[in-house]
């Protein structure tokens, strides 16, 4: 006899996607278990641990010790290196924090836990369960040994691997120009600046950027995403990363003490992140931010509501794929729009030319922009290179 | 025995333990879920695998060869 748990929410998965989830649900009266295939929560680390920090409030979370530092803005290299750089002030949210993102992922499923949610380490789901179509529960393994947990509501916060919606058949295949594969560096002994991270476009990363985020003086995450559609051969990430390395002094005589790799989405949003008994959250619904390669904000932001919608279809025992459409509506509402400008806006950053890229932050030095908007940018190149603006008459 | 209708479906796929940081990269993009991770193991179902590569470019390390 196969050994068997019930509950009502069954996360899959403790990143912070899934702790929000689990949080969420439990604070509103579900019995709630959170299993995690890894020994530890957060570890090891698949991020640049960069992230925005306007949305952290809303979703109930309180800065810890998890903050490395805090920067004032982000600095945008053009490919021969002039600079754009974007602070709270001209952009609002788009600065915040260098985290320790082991700390930030525990700190979180510690709010969970301390919510009254359940939490298996050492467990993977291997299947889902289906009865009739409708998902309810999976399968699992935890130190080896398989069991069933049944539950009303099954949450797939199982990250850019995501098994859980594909063994449910939910629409979540991504095309090879809708990935990137990501290598990243821990380096310590660079000339790194604190104020800021940043960024490199152009050839250096095609269809990504190269990235520079401090942890503290001396030490930062020096890393890449490539597009697999703008790449040939194997190890593409590694070989364009120790390129732009060798290239710049300040980073060459750096040592590294940590290798991260990983695959980020960069697609437009799902059409479809639930079923009968099932939703998707955070990375595994493909909800990372394709401009800026971001997962945490979405996965927590979506999470929070998911965790409410889940904790109501228990109560109203009603998880099916109508109820869900509750879930739907509140993270497109809250996250889809967004996720579509910023599809576009990375589909027409990538067919930039170097020199069209470099015109573009060359038009907008010493130019004082009140806010920095598409359309102000667009303003401020069109009166040196109106030649350039043409190409982005969809965006006026 | 290459230039064999049968050679492609004979292909082996491997990652490369010495190459390999289990990131998981290869496991995301696999078209037909065919690829396992488990902590500091990569294996491939062999059966279901139709070598399109794709995992191939995938991964940032270069720790997939089809041989």
């Amino acid at each position: 006899m196969v050994k068997e748990l019930a509950t009502d929410v069954l996360v899959v998965g403790a990143g912070p996607a899934g702790s929000m989830t689990a949080k969420w649900a439990a604070k509103n009266g579900a019995r709630v278990l959170m299993i995690e295939k890894r020994q530890e929560i957060g570890s090891p680390v698949r991020c640049g641990e960069g992230m925005s920090k306007d949305w952290l409030k809303e979703v109930g979370i309180t800065p810890g010790r998890w903050i490395n530092v805090e920067v004032e803005g982000a600095r945008i290299f053009s490919p021969s290196e002039k600079i754009l750089e974007i602070n709270e002030k001209s952009a609002g949210n788009e600065v915040g924090y260098v985290v320790e993102r082991d700390g930030f992922d525990k700190a979180l499923a510690i709010d969970a836990a301390n919510a009254g949610a359940e939490v298996l380490l050492k467990t993977a789901a291997t299947q889902v369960l289906k009865e009739g179509g409708r998902i309810v529960g999976v399968r699992a393994k935890q130190f080896g040994e398989p069991f069933e947990i049944r539950a009303a509501v099954t949450i797939g916060a199982d990250g850019f691997e995501s098994q859980v919606g594909r063994w449910a058949g939910l629409p979540t295949n991504l095309a090879l120009r809708d990935m990137d594969s990501c290598l990243q560096y821990r380096m310590t002994n660079v000339d790194c600046d604190v104020r800021y991270c940043d960024f490199y476009l152009g050839k250096v990363a095609p269809g990504g950027y190269v990235w520079v985020f401090p942890k503290e003086k001396g030490l930062a995450n020096v890393g890449i995403g490539v597009q697999l559609s703008k790449i040939q051969g194997m190890a593409e990430a590694r070989k364009y990363l120790d390129d732009w390395i060798a290239k710049h002094p300040a980073y060459a005589k750096g040592r590294t003490i940590d290798v991260v790799g990983g695959g980020v989405s960069i697609s437009k949003p799902v059409t479809q992140a639930a079923a009968d008994g099932i939703m998707l959250v955070g990375d595994a619904a493909r909800m990372i931010d394709p401009l800026t390669g971001g997962g945490i904000a979405n996965g927590c932001i979506a999470g929070k509501i998911c965790g409410e919608v889940a904790a109501e279809a228990v109560h109203l025992r009603t998880p099916t794929k109508e109820f869900f459409q509750k879930y739907e509506k509140g993270w497109r509402a809250r996250l889809e729009e967004k996720l579509y400008r910023n599809w576009l806006a990375k589909e027409k950053l990538c067919s930039l030319s170097d020199e069209t890229f470099d015109k573009i932050v060359d038009a907008l030095q010493g130019v004082h922009l009140e806010k920095l908007t598409v359309h102000n940018i667009l303003k401020a190149v069109h009166a040196k290179y109106p030649d350039v603006t043409r190409e982005f008459e969809e965006f006026l | 025995m290459p230039g064999t209708p049968t050679a492609k479906k004979s292909r082996h796929i491997e990652s490369s333990g010495q190459l390999c940081i289990y990131c998981g990269a290869c496991v995301g993009v696999c078209p037909l879920n065919c690829i396992y991770l488990d902590e500091t193991r990569i294996t491939f179902d062999e059966k279901i695998c139709t070598r399109c590569e794709i995992c191939v470019k995938a991964c940032p390390v270069g720790a997939i060869e089809i041989g």
